[in-house]
C-alpha cells in the first residue's frame, strides 16, 4: 500500500494566480534610506522612524540563525524589495467603493469576498496585498463595542499611545535576526484593541496577500487585549506561483491582561513551491504572546504552504494561573521543509501550558518540531503536557522532534510524549474491505490524525483546513 | 453466490492454499474449520483482497464476476464482507464518520442514493444496540482502546449495518466470553436469509452451537480435506484434528 | 577567576609533551592530527548547542592539564573488588596496578605491549569515533598513552571483566587519560563492568578524567555492560562510550552516575547491520552543587534493530541534571523499534533539570515513541504511605527506590545490585533530609 500512497504525489496550489496590478515597489536593497522611505511613505512620525533606525542598527550586526532543521540558499538581502503597494492604493480609498476592483477581485478569486453583505457574518476581515492593507471591513460596528480594528500603519497615526506602549514589548526589537528585519522595515499589519470587559462581537482575521515578485513581506500584528476582554482572530495567507523564493518575516504580538483571552488561529497556505522543489515562500515569523493574570492565550496553527517555514508561536505566561496551549498541524509534501513549534515560559505560579503538535510528512519533504518549556523557579504548581505526534505518508521524507525541556521548580510537572507512525497497511486494508477508496481513506486517516487540533479552530475554518488538507495531500495516492 | 475452484494462493512467497475448491449458494452458512497454520484465515484475506496474499492459481466467482479482477473497495461494494480477526485501530477516526464513509461509498456504488444523516444516525443507533455497545462507541476512534470483545461486536455491528451479501467470519469467536459469543451469534442469526451466506471461519466447534452451519467443511494444509454436516464439527470436537491425520488425509 | 585559562589549548601543549618520552610511538601521528584539529579551540560556552546547560568554568581555572606526577602506589579498592567473581583491571591514578589486578587468559593486552595487528586494532577503533559533537573526545584522543585491548571469542566461558579506575590525592589538580577497546568477535558472550571510583581518602581539590570505550559487538555477540560512575564530588569527568552493534547482536547496557563538578557521559549505540538489539538503562544522581550530564545518541542505520532506552533522575540540593537522547533512524533503517523514556524526579527548590528527548527520522514503516517527565515525588502516594503510619522520611525513601528499581531489579548481577544498594539508599537518605 505504502507504494500506493508514494504514487503521484503533487498537488495543485489554487491560490497561485497573479494579480496584475499597477504597483509602485522600491528598487531592492536595504540601507537607512530604505527605512527612511519606508517610513515616509507611511508618513509616519518621528518616534516610529527612530524606532526602525535602531532595529536596523541592531539588524546589521546580527547574524542568520543556522540551528533550524532546514536547508536553503542563502538569503541575499539586497536583492529583495521593501515595499510594494499597488499604486491605486497611494490616495487611500475611504470607502471599499473607492477600492481597486481588481484587489477586490483577488480576495474573491481566494474565497475572501470585502464586502460586507456577502461575507460570512460575524467576521471582520483586514486584508493585507503586498506591503498595505487595502481594506477593512465593519469597522463601524466594531467601534460601537469600543474595538479597534485597523491596519497597523493607521494606528501609529490614530492610537499612537497605545502603539508606542505595546509594540515591541513581547518581542523586543533585537530579539532575532529575522524580528529585528522586521522591525526596521515592516510595512503593514493589523492592530487590534479590545478595551476592558469587552467580549469582541465578531471574529477578526487578517488574509495576507503577497503579489508582487522578489518582494519581501514583513508584516506587523499586534494585539492587545484589555482586562477580561476576549477576542478570537484568524489570518490566512496565500501567494503567487512564481519560481524564485520570497521572503516573508512577520511579527505577530499578543499582550492579554489580567483575565484576558486570545485565541488566535492561522491557516497559513503560502505558496510551497512546486514539485521540484522550485520556489515558494520563505516564512520567517516571530509570534509571541504575554498572558497577566489569570490570562489566556491559545494558538492554532494550520501549516500546510511555504518552502520553508521558521516558526514558534510562544506564550510567556507571566501572571499566576495564566494559560497558554498551542495547537498545530503541519503538513508537508514535495520538497518543503517545516521547522516549527513552540516555546512555553512558565513564570507565574499556577501557570498550565498544552502542546498538541501533529506533524504530517509526505513526498520528500522534512517536518520537524522545536519546542521549549521552560519552569522558572517563581512556577510553583505550573503545569504542562505536550503530545507531538507524526506521520509519516511515504520513505522519503523525514519527521523530526526536538523538544527542550527545562525545569528549574520541583511543583512543577511536565509531561512530553512523542510517538511516530505511519498511515499503517492494517488501516488502508480495513478501509477498503468496507469499501472506502484509498484516497477518500487516506484523507480520512490524515483528518483523524489532527482531530485535536481542528477543533480548537473556528467551526468554519475548520472545514476550510481540512480541505487545505486533501488539497495537499491530492494525488499522494494512487 | 461463491465459486472457488481450485484455489492456490502464497503468503511472501510461502504457498498456504493449495488447490481450495468451495461452492456457496444464497441463503447457506459454511462453516469452515481446522487446525493452526492449516490456511483458514489466509481464505478470508485472499477472499477480501488484503495485500500481500497472492493468488498463485485458481478462480474465483463472486456473483458470476471474478474477484481478482476487482480492487477491495469493489468487492466489498459488490457485498463481501470481512469481519476481521484482528480489528485495526484507526485513532481519531470516528466510528460514526468511518460507517457513513463506508456506506455512502457502498450505496454509491450501487446506485442508490446516499442516506439522510437522520435516517443515518438511527440506523447506527439500532444496530449498536443490537450488539449490546453503547452509543458512545459510535463517537470513539475506530476500535481505539476497545476490548477485544467491543472490537469483535464492533465487527458485527458493521456487518449489520452494510448488510452485505456474503459475510466471512474471520475466527470472530477468538478471545470471547460466553456472553460475547451470544451477542456475535445472535448478529449473525438475526442476518441469516435466503440471500444472504455466510462463511464461519473458526478453530472451536463451540461458536457452531450458536451459529448452526448447514456444511461444515475441514481445511489442513491448505485444502478441504472433508465436508459434512454440522455434526462433523462436534465428531472433531471429540476426536480432535489429529483424528484427521490418522485417517483422511494420510 | 584570577587569570583564564584555555583548558584545551593547554592539553595540547601536554599532548605535545607526550612526544618526549612515550612507550606508544606508533600513536604519535594519531595524536598529532588531534593538535591539529584542536588548534585554536576553546572550552565550550552555553552558546555551543552539546554543551547549552553544562557550567564548564571549573576548567578555564587552570592546573588541571598535567598528568600526575607520582600516581598513588596503593588505594582502598571499592568492595565490588572482591565480591564480584571475575578478571579485574585496577588502575589507579592512570597507572596499572597489578598487585591488586587479576587477570586470566590472553584475552587483555595494555597499549604498550601491543603487537602490531593490535595497534592497528587500536588505531582503527581510536580513528573511529565521534568526534564531531564532544570536543572533549578529541582532548582525549589527542593524551591518549594508555588503554586496553580485550578481544573476546566465541564458545569461550569469559568471567566477566572488572575495570576499576581509582583516583586519588596523588591525581589532584591534574588530569587523567584512558581508553578501552572492546572486541567481541562473532558469536562472542562477555560481560564488562566500568567502574569508576575516588579513594576515600581525598582531602581536597579536583581532579579531571577522560575516558573513551569502543565496543565493537560482532555477529550474533552479546555484550552485558555495566558503567558506574561513583567518584567524589569534585570529580570532573567526561566520557564517551561508542559501541557498533553488527548483525543480529545484543547489547545490555546499564549507566550510574553520581555528580561532580561536572560528570558528561556521551553514548553512542550504533546499529550498523539488521537484527541488532540494544537495552540501555542508566540512573542519573546529583546533590549540592553537583552537575551530571548524560548524552545518549542511537543510530539505526539498518532495516530490523530494536532499542529500548530508559534513563531516571533524581535531583536534589542545587545540582543540575542534564538529559540529551537522541534516536536517529536512517532512511534504510525500516521495521525499526526504538522507544525511549526519561523520568526525572526534582527534590529540591534549588535542583534543575534540563533534558531534551530527540527523534530525527527518516523511514517510514517504524514505530518510535519517546516520552520525558519531570516533577517531584507523587503527593498522593506519599499521602497514602503516611496515613498507613509510614514515617515520611521512610516512605520519601521508598518512593525513591520505587522510582529507579524498575531498572536496579533489571540488573541479573547480584553482586553489583548489592553493592548499589547501599549506595542509592545513601543517596536518597541526603536528598530526602535536606
Amino acid at each position: 500500500m505504502s507504494e500506493v500512497i508514494n504514487e503521484r504525489i503533487g498537488k495543485e496550489y489554487k491560490a497561485g494566480f497573479i494579480t496584475e496590478v499597477d504597483s509602485e515597489t522600491m528598487p531592492p536593497g536595504l540601507n537607512e534610506d530604505v527605512v527612511r522611505a519606508i517610513s515616509a511613505k507611511k508618513g509616519e512620525p518621528e518616534w516610529m522612524l527612530e524606532w526602525r533606525l535602531k532595529a536596523f542598527n541592531i539588524w546589521k550586526n546580527m547574524k542568520e540563525p543556522e540551528w533550524a532543521h532546514v536547508h536553503y540558499p542563502k538569503i541575499d538581502f539586497e536583492a529583495i524589495s521593501y515595499f510594494s503597494a499597488p499604486k491605486s492604493m497611494a490616495d487611500k480609498p475611504k470607502s471599499l467603493d473607492e477600492v481597486d476592483p481588481q484587489l477586490l477581485e483577488t480576495y474573491e478569486k481566494l474565497g475572501i469576498p470585502l464586502h460586507e453583505q456577502e461575507i460570512l457574518a460575524g467576521v471582520a476581515v483586514d486584508a493585507v496585498f503586498d506591503s498595505v492593507s487595502v481594506a477593512t471591513t465593519f469597522r463601524a460596528k466594531l467601534e460601537e463595542a469600543g474595538v479597534i480594528f485597523c491596519p497597523i500603519s493607521e494606528a501609529v497615526h490614530k492610537h499612537p499611545e497605545l502603539v508606542k506602549k505595546y509594540l515591541g514589548t513581547v518581542v523586543p526589537v533585537n530579539d532575532n535576526f529575522y524580528a529585528a528585519l522586521n522591525c526596521a522595515v515592516f510595512s503593514d499589519g493589523s492592530f487590534v484593541y479590545i478595551p476592558k470587559g469587552v467580549r469582541c462581537p465578531m471574529e477578526l482575521s487578517t488574509y495576507f496577500r503577497i503579489n508582487e515578485a522578489k518582494t519581501g513581506q514583513f508584516e506587523r500584528t499586534l494585539i492587545v487585549a484589555e482586562e477580561g476582554s476576549h477576542v478570537s482572530y484568524l489570518e490566512g495567507c496565500t501567494a503567487p506561483m512564481r519560481d524564485e523564493n520570497q521572503l516573508h518575516a512577520a511579527v505577530v504580538e499578543l499582550v492579554a491582561l489580567d483575565n484576558a483571552e486570545i485565541k488566535y488561529s492561522t491557516v497559513q497556505n503560502w505558496y510551497p513551491g512546486d514539485e521540484e522543489g522550485k520556489g515558494g515562500i520563505y516564512n520567517f515569523v516571530t509570534k509571541r504572546g504575554v498572558c497577566h493574570t489569570n490570562a489566556k492565550i491559545s494558538w492554532t496553527q494550520v501549516e500546510t504552504g511555504s518552502a520553508v517555514t521558521w516558526k514558534y508561536p510562544s506564550c510567556v505566561l507571566k501572571g499566576d494561573n495564566s494559560i497558554g496551549e498551542f495547537y498545530s498541524v503541519a503538513l508537508t509534501n514535495n520538497y518543503q521543509q517545516a521547522d516549527t513549534g513552540t516555546k512555553m515560559i512558565h513564570l507565574g505560579k499556577n501557570t498550565k501550558s498544552t502542546i498538541i503538535a501533529k506533524g504530517i510528512s509526505a513526498g520528500k519533504s522534512q517536518s520537524s518540531y522545536r519546542g521549549l518549556v521552560r519552569m522558572s523557579p517563581m512556577a510553583e504548581g505550573a503545569r504542562n503536557f505536550t503530545q507531538c505526534d507524526s506521520l509519516l505518508i511515504g520513505d522519503k521524507c523525514g519527521a523530526h522532534t526536538f523538544p527542550y525541556i527545562e525545569s528549574k521548580n520541583p511543583s512543577a510537572i511536565v509531561e512530553h510524549e512523542a510517538t511516530t507512525s505511519k498511515v499503517s497497511d492494517d488501516q488502508m486494508f480495513l478501509c477498503q474491505q468496507r469499501g472506502i477508496d484509498p484516497e477518500k481513506a487516506v484523507s480520512m486517516i490524515v483528518n483523524g490524525f489532527c482531530k485535536e487540533v481542528f477543533k480548537e479552530l473556528p467551526m468554519e475554518f475548520a472545514v476550510e483546513a481540512g480541505k487545505l488538507l486533501e488539497v495537499s495531500l491530492e494525488g499522494s495516492v494512487g | 453466490m461463491l465459486n472457488i475452484k481450485n484455489l492456490h494462493a502464497a503468503v511472501e512467497d510461502k504457498t498456504i492454499l493449495k488447490g481450495l475448491n468451495l461452492e456457496i449458494k444464497p441463503g447457506e452458512v459454511h462453516a469452515i474449520m481446522g487446525p493452526n497454520g492449516a490456511g483458514k484465515s489466509t481464505l478470508g484475506n485472499v477472499l477480501a483482497g488484503r495485500e500481500g496474499y497472492e493468488r498463485t492459481n485458481g478462480e474465483v466467482l463472486f456473483n458470476e464476476k471474478d474477484i481478482f479482477e476487482m480492487d477491495p473497495e469493489e468487492r466489498a461494494a459488490e457485498g463481501m464482507f470481512l469481519a476481521f480477526q484482528y480489528p485495526v485501530e484507526i485513532p481519531g477516526v470516528s466510528n460514526l464518520e468511518f460507517l457513513k464513509a463506508s456506506l455512502d461509498a457502498i450505496r454509491k456504488y450501487n446506485n442508490q442514493p446516499e442516506l439522510d444523516a437522520v435516517s443515518f444516525m438511527k440506523m447506527a443507533r439500532e444496530t449498536c444496540k443490537a450488539v449490546n455497545l453503547d452509543q458512545s462507541f459510535l463517537k470513539r476512534g475506530v476500535n481505539e482502546g476497545f476490548s477485544g470483545g467491543e472490537k469483535k461486536r464492533n465487527e458485527i455491528m458493521q456487518m449489520m449495518l452494510l448488510q452485505p451479501k456474503l459475510c466471512i467470519l474471520d475466527e470472530t469467536d477468538s478471545g470471547l466470553d460466553i456472553d460475547a459469543l451470544q451477542v456475535v451469534a445472535k448478529g449473525v442469526n438475526d442476518l441469516r436469509d435466503s440471500n444472504r451466506s455466510f462463511v464461519v471461519v473458526t478453530h472451536y466447534q463451540r461458536l457452531l452451537d450458536y451459529i448452526v452451519p448447514d456444511y461444515v467443511h475441514v481445511l489442513a494444509d491448505g485444502k478441504i480435506v472433508k465436508s459434512g454436516g454440522k455434526e462433523l464439527a462436534h465428531e472433531l470436537e471429540d476426536k480432535g484434528y489429529g483424528w484427521l491425520d490418522n485417517n483422511e488425509v494420510a | 577567576m584570577s587569570t583564564t585559562h584555555n583548558y584545551i589549548q593547554e592539553s595540547i601543549e601536554l599532548s605535545e609533551a607526550l612526544e618526549n618520552n612515550s612507550p606508544t610511538a606508533w600513536l604519535s601521528d594519531f595524536r598529532k592530527m588531534q593538535r591539529i584539529k584542536l588548534e585554536g579551540a576553546t572550552v565550550p560556552t552555553r552558546t555551543t548547542e552539546h554543551f547549552k546547560y553544562n557550567n564548564l568554568t571549573a576548567l578555564n581555572q587552570g592546573g588541571l592539564a598535567k598528568f600526575p606526577e607520582s600516581p598513588a602506589v596503593s588505594a582502598e579498592l571499592p568492595s565490588l573488588v572482591s565480591s564480584l567473581e571475575g578478571d579485574t583491571i585496577v588502575l589507579i591514578d592512570g597507572r596499572f596496578d597489578s598487585s591488586s589486578s587479576k587477570i586470566s587468559g590472553s584475552h587483555l593486552v595494555a597499549f604498550h605491549e601491543a603487537n602490531e595487528d593490535q595497534q592497528k586494532t587500536i588505531k582503527d577503533a581510536l580513528s573511529r569515533q565521534n568526534f564531531a559533537k564532544n570536543i572533549f573526545n578529541r582532548v582525549n584522543a589527542g593524551l591518549t598513552h594508555s588503554g586496553w585491548l580485550v578481544e573476546f571469542n566465541k564458545s569461550v566461558d569469559y568471567r566477566p571483566l572488572h575495570i576499576v579506575h581509582i583516583t586519588t590525592q596523588a591525581a589532584v589538580d591534574s588530569v587523567i587519560n584512558e581508553q578501552l577497546i572492546v572486541k567481541l568477535n562473532s558469536m562472542a558472550e562477555a560481560t564488562v563492568i566500568e567502574h569508576f571510583v575516588s579513594d576515600n581518602n581525598i582531602k581536597s581539590g579536583k581532579t579531571i578524567s577522560h575516558q573513551s570505550a569502543h565496543f565493537d559487538i560482532g555477529d550474533a555477540a552479546n555484550l552485558q555492560h555495566y558503567r558506574l560512575h561513583l567518584e567524589h564530588s569534585a570529580h570532573i569527568h567526561f566520557g564517551q562510550c561508542t559501541f557498533w552493534l553488527n548483525r543480529d547482536s545484543q547489547l545490555n547496557s546499564f549507566h550510574l552516575a553520581t555528580g561532580g563538578i561536572i560528570k558528561r557521559i556521551d553514548l553512542d549505540v550504533i546499529h550498523q547491520s539488521n537484527g541488532s538489539h540494544a537495552e540501555i538503562n542508566g540512573v542519573y544522581l546529583a546533590a549540592d552543587k553537583q552537575q551530571v550530564d548524560y548524552h545518549t545518541n542511537v543510530e539505526h542505520r539498518t532495516p530490523h534493530c530494536t532499542t529500548q532506552e530508559v534513563f531516571r533522575g533524581l535531583i536534589g540540593g542545587e545540582a543540575k541534571a542534564v538529559f540529551n537522547g537522541r534516536i536517529h533512524i536512517y532512511p534504510d533503517a525500516q521495521k525499526t523499534l526504538a522507544e525511549l523514556s526519561n523520568k526525572n524526579l526534582l527534590l529540591s527548590n534549588k535542583a534543575e533539570i534540563d533534558t531534551k528527548p530527540e527523534l530525527e527520522i527518516y523511514a517510514d514503516d517504524v514505530r518510535c515513541a519517546h516520552g520525558a517527565t519531570i516533577s517531584q515525588m507523587d503527593s498522593t502516594a506519599m499521602f497514602y504511605l503516611t496515613s498507613r503510619g509510614i514515617p515520611k522520611e521512610k516512605a520519601k525513601l521508598m518512593l525513591s527506590f520505587g522510582f529507579v528499581n524498575e531498572l536496579i531489579n533489571n540488573i541479573n548481577n547480584d553482586a553489583i545490585v548489592d553493592y548499589l544498594q547501599p549506595l542509592l539508599t545513601q543517596f536518597f537518605k541526603q536528598t530526602v533530609t535536606e
